[in-house]
C-alpha cells in the first residue's frame, strides 16, 4: 500500500503515458494480489483487523514478492463480509476473520490450495462457489459502475488511472465542445439518480444557458434514506469516478467551483474523498489549467449537520450558505438561481458516477441498457428481511422478483415475502402480487411508490404494514423542517392517528380521515419531503387495507408486532388465541391440571391439536431467535394425554341454568364440535347432526391413525358430550332430516360446518378409470375400515397434507412404490414440514416440478401415467413463480393406482334442499361478517365457508360461530365472554436469569422399521420430565405486558363491534 | 404587463407581482394568515394556495403569496382541490390553536363544521409574522425560528434575554393567534358556534366556485339543497337493503 509520488500531468500525453506505464507495471507483476474490502460494512465486521493481520504476516514471513495487499472499497455483497478476493484468479473468500489469515497465507498464497470453509455456499443448491464471477449474487447483476470497487484502492489515484481513469475527462477537454457533451448526456437518456429522475442532459443545458458571471456544480452526497448506502460505497470505494464526472459536468456547464455536500455521518467517505481531492490536485487534474486545457476547476467538501431535509436541493444550498436548512419555493430553479444566487447544477453521487462511462463508451451504448424511458443501470441497497443483504447494480427494467429472489436469495428462515419498500420515506410498499413489475421510474410511480435513491427494504410476514407506516411517519416528523403547516402539523396528526390504530384505539372514520389528510399534505406542501410524506401511508392503505381494518375492527395485529394488542406473539398467532405462555409456564412448574384447564378454556381439543396442528404459534416464537422455538405443540399434546392417563376429566364448565333456545349444528367436525363446546359453556344444549357413522369429521376420517389415533379423537369428543351436547350419527341433514323441518320443530339457529369433502378433479383424460381413487375418499375408506382396492405402484398427485397422508397410508397398506408428484418446488409444498420429513424417512418418493397429463389405460384399468416437466416462469399473484409445462419434456411412469389429492371443494347441494343459500364462486357458503348465511338464523363456518384450512382455524371458527349465535338469540353487546379475557397465571419467572441454554427437546418417535405395515402412532410424545424441561425454555414474552391494564382493555372490547342488523 | 388567466378570465398584471396581489387587485378574496402587506411573504400557513397549470393532470398547488406572475399562467383560486385543502388546513389550525378568533373566523368562513383531531392549546402557529416584523419593520432581529419539525419554536438566540429587543410590542401586535381571543370553542367540536357558518354549495355541482363573494352569496343554494336531499334518500334506501 505504498504511495507512489506522481508528478504533475501537464497535458493529455502525460496522462496517456502514465496510464500505459501503470498498466504495464501491473501486467508484469507475477504475484498474488490480496484484495480486502474496507467498506464501512466490512470494517464493522473487523476487516481492518484482517488487513492488519495480513500485513503483519506478509512482513513476518518476508513474502512481499509473492503477495501484495490491496484494501478496496465496498464489494457489494455485504452479508458475506469481510470479503477477501485473491487476484488474479478471483478466488472469493467470505466472512474472513483475523484468525483465518495465517491459514490463507499458508495454504492459498504459498501452496495455491483453496480453503473450502471460507468459500461461499449457495443456499439453494448447497454447493460451494470458488470464484467471484460464479457467485449467483453477482452473476445476474450488470455492474458497470460498481465493478471497479473491488479492484482499486480508493486512496491511490494510480489505481484509478491504471484502469483508464480520467480518460473521459481528457476526451472531453480535448475533443468535445460544451454543447456536444450535453447532447451526449441527453442522448444517453441518463436521469437523475437522486430520486426524482429528471433528465440530466436537460438539467445541465438549463444551467449552461443561464446567465451568470459565476456558476457552481454541487454533488449531493447527503444520502438520507434509511437503509440506503449506495452513495456512501461509491464515495468510499471509487471517489475519483465521482470527481471525474463532476469535472466533465462543470466543463460542460461552465462552472469553475464545485462542492461535494456530504452528510456528517459518513467519516470514511469524507476521508477518502479528501485524499482523492488532494491527490488529484497533485496530479494537476484539479486546479488551474487542467491537463493544459486552460480549464480551471476545484472542488471542496461541505459537511452536513444531521438533517435529512438538507438532501433537498434548495435546503442543501441554504445549508452551504450557512443558513438554516429550509427549502424554498421553485421557480426559480437552482439551475437559474442557486448557490449565492448564481446558476448551480446539483446532481446525485450516482448520477455523476455514470457520466465518465457515457463519455467513454458512448451514449448509444448506454441507452441500449434499460427500458424505453429509464436507461442505464441502477444501484439498489437490498436490505431488510433478505438473505443476501448488500448493494446490487441491475439494468433498469429487471423485475422486482428477479432482484429479490434470484439475486437477493429470497427471505431468510423460509418466511413468506410480504412487500418491498422502495424509495425510502418518500416511497411506498409494493406487495407480492406485483413481483413482475419492472424496475423503472414510470412503473414504480404507477404502482404508488418511487424509485428514490435506490433503497429496497424487504418485508416479510412478520412485518406489520401499519407499523411500517408509523415508522416512516415518525421519521418524517423528526426530519421535517417545520415551515409549512401542512407538513409539520399534517405529518404529526397522521402519526397520531396511525399510532392510535396500532395501540387499539382506532375508530371507524380514521381511515377516511387519514386519506383526506394525506391528500391535503401532498397537495399543499412546499418541498419534496412534505409532498411525498403521505406515500408510505397511501401505499400501505392501497395494498394492505385489510390489515388496517383488522387493527381497527378486531383490535388485532396479524403480524404480531403492535405490542399493545397482544400478550405474546404465540398467543397472537394462534387463531383460537390460546394463552400459550400461561399453560406452558404451568407445565414448567408441574401444575398439569391447571395447565390443562387453561388450555381447555379456549380449545376443546388439546390432545388432537397437540398432534396435528400446524402451530402458527411456534413460527412466531421468540425463542427461535436464540435457538429453536419452544415445542408448544408437543407440550399441548402432553397435557392433553396426561389427563387421560392420570386425571379424572375436569368438570365441564357448564352453567347450572340452561338456556332454552334450541340450536342445531350440522357436522361433527372440529368446527361444529367447537361451536357446540362453546355454546354448552354458555348454557345451551345444542344438538349435532352427523351424516357419517362416526363423529370427528376430518379428524376421524381423513387424518390417518398413525398421526392421530382414533381413540384420542373419541376421548376428546366424549368430553364435549359430557357437557350436555347430543351427537346424532348416521343423520344427514338434507336427506334424513331437513332444515325446514328442524325449524318447525323449534330450532332457532343452526351452525353449518360440514367441511369440504369433494375432491377436485385433475381434469386429465383417464380420471374415470378403475384404479383412480380420490385422496379424501381413499383416506376415509381406510379410516372407516372399509375395503380399499389398491395396487402396488402408486402415484399420488398433490402437495398438501392429504397427499402426504395418502402416500404414507398407501405404504403401510403394502404398496411397493409410492411417488408423490407435485407441480411446484419443495419449499412451496403446503404440507407440514415434519410430515414431509417423515414421509421421506418412510420411503415415499417425491418428484417436484412435474404434473400428470394423461392416465394410460389397459383393459379399462390404470396402467401408467404420462408426466410433463415444468419450469418456473413469471411470478403470479400469490408471489410464487408460476410453473409452466414444457411439452417436449414428458415421460411415462408405470403405475397401477392414481390418487389425486389436489384440493377439496364443498358439496352442499343436498343440505339446503328447500332453501336458497348463496354461495361464492368457489362453492363455499357466503357468510356476512358475523358468519350468518343468506338464510336468517343459519350460520356457517370452517372449511365449508372459508375454503380448506386447518384444525385450529376450525376451532376458532366454531368459537366465533357460538358467540354470533348467542348474540343472535340474546343480543347484548356488553356481554363479556369469559374465555376471551386473558387469565392471569401466577407462575414464577426470574427476569434476571439467563435463558436456559439447551435447545428444543426431540420427542421420541417410532423407528422407521417399526412403522412398516401398521398404523401405530409415530410420535410417542414427551414424558413429564421432558415436558417440564422443555417448558422452561419459554421466554415469557407475556410478562412485558401490564396484565391488569390488558384485562381492562379486553373487557372493554365488545363481542360484536358494529350492531348486527338481523 | 403580464397576461394571466385568472379563474377563466384573461387579465393583465404588472410584472413582479405575486398571484395573491393579482387576485386581490381583481377582487378575488383569498384567505391568508401568515401574509401581511407590509412584510415579505413567507408561505408558512399554506392557506393562500391556488391551483396552477393548464393540464389538469399536471396542475399543482402553490402559495399565491410567494409565486410570481408568469406569462400565460392559468390560475384557479377556488377549485375543488384548493377548497378541500384549505378546509383541511383550517381543521389542523383549529385543532392546534382553538382560542384564536382569527382562526375560528377562518373556520366559519370556509365552512369547516367538524374538527376531527385531538385539540391542543398552542399559543403559536409558527406563521413567522413576528420574526419578519421584528427584522423588517423594526430592524431589531431579536427573535427567529429555532429547531426543526414539531420542535420548531420562536425565540431569542439560545433562549437568552435579548440585548437588541426594544420591547416595542410589534410582535404581539401582528400575531394572529394573540390578536383576538375566542371565548367560544366548544368541546367536542373544538369549534366556536358563535359565528356564521356558510360554505360553497355550488361546489356540489361545479368544479370551481361560481363567485367569490365572501361569505358566499348562495345563488344556487336551493338547487343544491334539493340535489343533496335526493342523494340522502338514495343512501338510506341502500342501507335498508341488508
Amino acid at each position: 500500500m505504498t504511495n507512489l509520488s506522481i508528478k504533475k500531468l501537464r497535458n493529455f500525453e502525460d496522462l496517456e503515458n502514465l496510464q500505459k506505464d501503470l498498466k504495464q507495471l501491473r501486467a508484469r507483476k507475477k504475484r498474488h494480489c490480496i484484495t480486502i474490502c474496507q467498506g464501512t460494512a466490512c470494517c464493522s465486521a473487523r476487516s481492518e483487523e484482517v488487513t492488519k493481520a495480513f500485513v503483519h504476516e506478509i512482513e513476518k514471513r518476508k513474502l512481499k514478492d509473492k503477495a501484495e495487499i490491496k484494501t478496496t472499497g465496498c464489494h457489494g455483497f455485504c452479508e458475506q463480509g469481510p470479503i477477501v478476493v485473491i487476484q488474479p484468479e478471483g478466488l472469493f473468500y467470505t466472512k474472513v476473520k483475523p484468525e483465518d489469515v495465517d491459514e490463507v497465507i499458508s495454504e492459498t498464497i504459498l501452496k495455491n490450495r483453496i480453503i473450502e470453509r471460507l468459500l461461499y455456499t449457495d443456499p439453494t443448491t448447497g454447493k460451494k462457489i470458488t470464484y467471484e464471477k460464479d457467485v449467483p449474487f453477482y452473476k445476474k447483476q450488470h455492474r458497470i459502475i460498481f465493478e471497479n470497487n473491488g479492484l482499486i484502492d480508493p486512496t491511490l489515484i494510480e489505481d484509478y488511472i491504471a484502469i483508464g481513469g480520467y480518460s473521459a475527462l481528457a476526451k472531453v477537454l480535448r475533443e468535445l465542445s460544451r454543447v456536444e457533451i450535453i447532447d451526449m448526456i441527453k442522448t444517453s437518456g441518463l436521469r437523475g439518480r437522486g430520486g426524482a429522475g429528471f433528465p440530466t442532459g436537460y438539467k445541465w443545458d438549463f444551467c449552461r444557458r443561464a446567465k451568470g458571471d459565476k456558476k457552481y456544480v454541487i454533488c449531493n452526497a447527503d444520502e438520507g434514506d434509511p437503509g440506503a448506502y449506495m452513495d456512501r460505497s461509491l464515495l468510499e470505494g471509487n471517489p475519483h469516478s465521482i470527481l471525474e464526472g463532476i469535472l466533465i459536468g462543470a466543463y460542460a456547464i461552465g462552472a469553475n467551483e464545485g462542492i461535494i455536500y456530504v452528510r456528517n455521518e459518513y467519516p470514511l467517505a469524507v476521508k477518502n474523498v479528501t485524499i482523492a481531492l488532494e491527490q488529484a490536485r497533485e496530479c494537476g487534474l484539479l486546479g488551474k489549467n487542467i491537463l493544459g486545457s486552460g480549464f480551471d476547476f476545484d472542488i471542496r467538501i461541505a459537511r452536513g449537520a444531521g438533517a435529512f431535509v438538507c438532501g433537498e436541493e434548495t435546503a442543501l444550498i441554504a445549508s452551504i450558505e450557512g443558513k438554516k436548512g429550509e427549502p424554498r419555493q421553485r421557480p426559480p430553479f437552482p439551475a437559474i438561481k442557486g448557490l449565492w444566487g448564481k446558476p448551480t447544477n446539483i446532481n446525485n453521487v450516482e448520477t455523476w458516477a455514470n457520466v465518465p462511462l457515457i463519455i467513454t463508451k458512448g451514449a448509444d451504448w448506454y441507452s441500449s441498457i434499460g427500458t424505453e424511458k429509464s436507461k442505464g443501470t441502477k444501484i439498489f441497497s437490498l436490505v431488510g428481511k433478505i438473505n443476501n443483504t448488500g448493494l446490487v447494480e441491475v439494468p433498469m427494467g429487471m423485475s422486482l422478483g428477479e432482484i429479490i429472489f434470484d439475486i437477493g436469495g429470497g427471505i431468510p428462515q423460509g418466511k413468506r415475502f410480504k412487500a418491498v419498500q422502495t424509495g425510502g420515506p418518500s416511497g411506498g410498499c409494493i406487495p407480492k402480487d406485483l413481483l413482475n413489475l419492472p424496475v423503472d421510474y414510470e412503473k414504480l410511480a404507477e404502482a404508488g411508490s418511487i424509485m428514490g435513491s435506490g433503497g429496497m427494504v424487504i418485508l416479510d410476514e412478520d412485518t406489520c404494514m401499519v407499523d411500517v407506516a408509523k415508522y416512516f411517519l415518525n421519521f418524517l416528523q423528526d426530519e421535517s423542517c417545520g415551515k409549512c403547516l401542512s407538513c409539520r402539523e399534517g405529518i404529526r396528526r397522521m402519526l397520531e392517528i396511525v399510532t392510535d390504530i396500532t395501540e387499539g384505539r382506532g375508530k371507524i372514520g380514521d381511515l377516511e380521515l387519514l386519506e383526506e389528510l394525506a391528500q391535503a399534505v401532498k397537495d399543499t406542501s412546499q418541498c419534496g419531503l412534505g409532498q411525498t410524506a403521505s406515500n408510505p401511508v397511501l401505499s400501505t392503505l392501497r395494498y394492505f387495507l385489510s390489515e388496517y381494518e383488522t387493527h381497527i375492527k378486531q383490535r388485532k395485529c396479524p403480524a404480531g408486532v403492535c405490542r399493545e394488542l397482544f400478550i405474546s406473539p404465540c398467543q397472537n398467532a394462534c387463531p383460537a388465541g390460546m394463552n400459550v405462555p400461561g399453560y406452558v409456564s404451568l407445565i414448567g412448574e408441574g401444575r398439569f391440571q391447571e395447565a390443562l384447564e387453561l388450555a381447555l378454556d379456549t380449545n376443546p381439543f388439546p390432545s388432537i391439536c397437540g398432534r396435528v396442528c400446524d402451530h402458527p404459534c411456534m413460527s412466531k416464537c421468540r425463542r427461535n431467535q436464540i435457538d429453536e422455538p419452544v415445542a408448544i405443540r408437543m407440550l399441548k399434546r402432553f397435557i392433553g394425554d396426561y389427563e387421560h392417563e392420570n386425571l379424572i376429566l375436569p368438570p365441564g364448565r357448564v352453567p347450572k341454568e340452561k338456556l332454552p333456545h334450541k340450536v342445531g349444528i350440522v357436522g361433527a367436525g372440529p368446527a361444529g364440535l367447537s361451536c357446540a363446546y362453546f355454546l354448552a359453556r354458555l348454557g345451551y344444549q345444542p344438538t349435532v347432526f352427523e351424516a357419517l357413522p362416526v363423529a370427528g369429521g376430518m379428524l376421524a376420517i381423513a387424518i390417518p391413525e398413525n398421526r392421530l389415533p382414533k381413540r384420542v379423537v373419541q376421548r376428546e369428543i366424549e368430553r364435549i358430550e359430557a357437557m350436555g351436547v347430543e351427537i346424532n350419527l348416521y343423520t344427514q341433514v338434507g336427506k334424513d332430516v331437513k332444515l325446514l323441518e328442524l325449524f318447525d320443530e323449534g330450532y332457532q339457529a343452526f351452525y353449518v360446518a360440514v367441511g369440504m369433502y369433494g375432491d377436485r378433479r385433475m381434469g386429465i383424460p383417464g380420471e374415470e378409470l378403475r384404479g383412480v381413487v380420490q385422496g379424501v375418499d381413499f383416506l376415509r375408506d381406510v379410516n372407516l375400515k372399509r375395503r380399499v382396492k389398491m395396487g402396488k405402484r402408486i402415484v399420488v398427485v398433490g402437495g398438501g397434507n392429504t397427499a402426504i397422508d395418502a402416500a404414507r397410508t398407501a405404504l403401510r397398506l403394502g404398496a411397493e412404490e409410492v411417488t408423490i408428484l407435485y407441480r411446484r418446488t419443495r419449499q412451496e409444498m403446503p404440507a407440514f414440514e415434519e410430515e414431509i420429513e417423515q414421509a421421506l424417512q418412510e420411503g415415499v418418493r417425491l418428484e417436484f416440478l412435474v404434473a400428470p397429463t394423461k392416465i394410460i389405460e389397459r383393459g379399462n384399468r390404470v396402467n401408467g401415467v404420462e408426466v410433463v416437466r415444468m419450469r418456473l416462469g413469471e411470478f403470479d399473484s400469490s408471489g410464487r413463480r408460476r410453473p409452466i409445462p414444457q411439452p417436449d419434456q414428458t415421460y411415462r411412469m408405470e403405475v397401477d393406482t392414481v390418487i389425486p389429492a389436489i384440493g377439496e371443494f364443498a358439496d352442499i347441494r343436498e343440505l339446503f334442499t328447500g332453501l336458497e343459500v348463496e354461495t361464492n364462486k368457489d362453492g363455499t357458503i357466503k357468510t356476512d361478517k358475523w358468519g350468518m348465511t343468506s338464510i336468517l338464523g343459519v350460520f356457517s363456518g370452517g372449511d365449508v365457508a372459508t375454503g380448506p384450512a386447518t384444525v385450529i382455524r376450525a376451532v376458532a371458527a366454531g368459537e366465533r360461530g357460538a358467540v354470533a349465535i348467542d348474540q343472535y338469540l340474546r343480543p347484548d353487546r356488553t356481554r363479556v365472554y369469559p374465555w376471551r379475557v386473558t387469565k392471569h397465571v401466577d407462575t414464577y419467572y426470574d427476569l434476571e436469569a439467563e435463558p436456559v441454554p439447551y435447545g428444543q427437546a426431540q420427542g421420541p418417535t417410532l423407528s422407521v422399521d417399526a412403522r412398516k405395515d401398521n398404523f401405530k402412532e409415530v410420535d410417542l410424545g414427551y414424558t413429564a420430565q421432558m415436558a417440564m424441561k422443555e417448558a422452561k425454555r419459554c421466554l415469557r414474552c407475556d410478562l412485558e405486558v401490564d396484565l391488569e391494564k390488558f384485562h381492562q382493555w379486553e373487557k372493554s372490547l365488545k363481542a360484536i363491534e358494529e350492531v348486527a342488523t338481523w | 404587463m403580464v397576461n394571466l388567466r385568472l379563474n377563466g378570465v384573461d387579465v393583465q398584471v404588472e410584472e413582479g407581482q405575486t398571484l395573491l396581489e393579482a387576485a386581490r387587485f381583481y377582487g378575488i378574496p383569498i384567505p391568508t394568515l401568515c401574509y401581511h402587506e407590509g412584510l415579505s411573504p413567507y408561505g408558512a400557513c399554506r392557506l393562500c394556495v391556488v391551483e396552477i397549470g393548464s393540464d389538469p393532470q399536471k396542475s399543482r398547488l402553490v402559495t399565491s403569496c410567494t409565486y410570481p406572475v408568469e406569462e400565460g399562467l392559468e390560475v384557479r383560486t377556488h377549485s375543488t382541490r384548493v377548497i378541500k385543502a384549505r378546509k383541511m388546513l383550517v381543521e389542523l389550525l383549529v385543532a392546534a390553536c382553538p382560542s384564536s378568533k382569527t382562526i375560528q373566523d377562518l373556520a366559519s368562513q370556509l365552512g369547516v363544521t367538524k374538527v376531527r383531531f385531538k385539540p391542543r392549546n398552542d399559543d403559536c402557529i409558527l406563521c413567522g409574522l413576528c420574526t419578519r416584523m421584528c427584522e423588517e419593520q423594526m430592524a431589531a432581529k431579536a427573535i427567529g425560528f429555532v429547531n426543526r419539525g414539531v420542535e420548531r419554536k420562536i425565540t431569542t438566540p439560545f433562549d437568552i434575554k435579548s440585548d437588541v429587543c426594544r420591547t416595542c410590542g410589534a410582535c404581539i401586535y401582528i400575531c394572529p393567534a394573540c390578536q383576538l381571543r375566542c371565548q367560544g370553542p366548544e368541546p367536542p367540536t373544538t369549534l366556536c358556534s358563535g359565528c356564521l357558518n356558510l360554505s360553497y354549495p355550488c361546489l356540489d355541482l361545479y368544479e370551481d366556485a361560481q363567485c367569490y363573494m365572501d361569505p358566499c352569496a348562495a345563488c344556487l343554494l336551493k338547487e343544491a339543497e334539493e340535489k343533496k336531499q335526493k342523494r340522502e334518500v338514495k343512501t338510506e334506501n341502500e342501507n335498508k337493503e341488508f
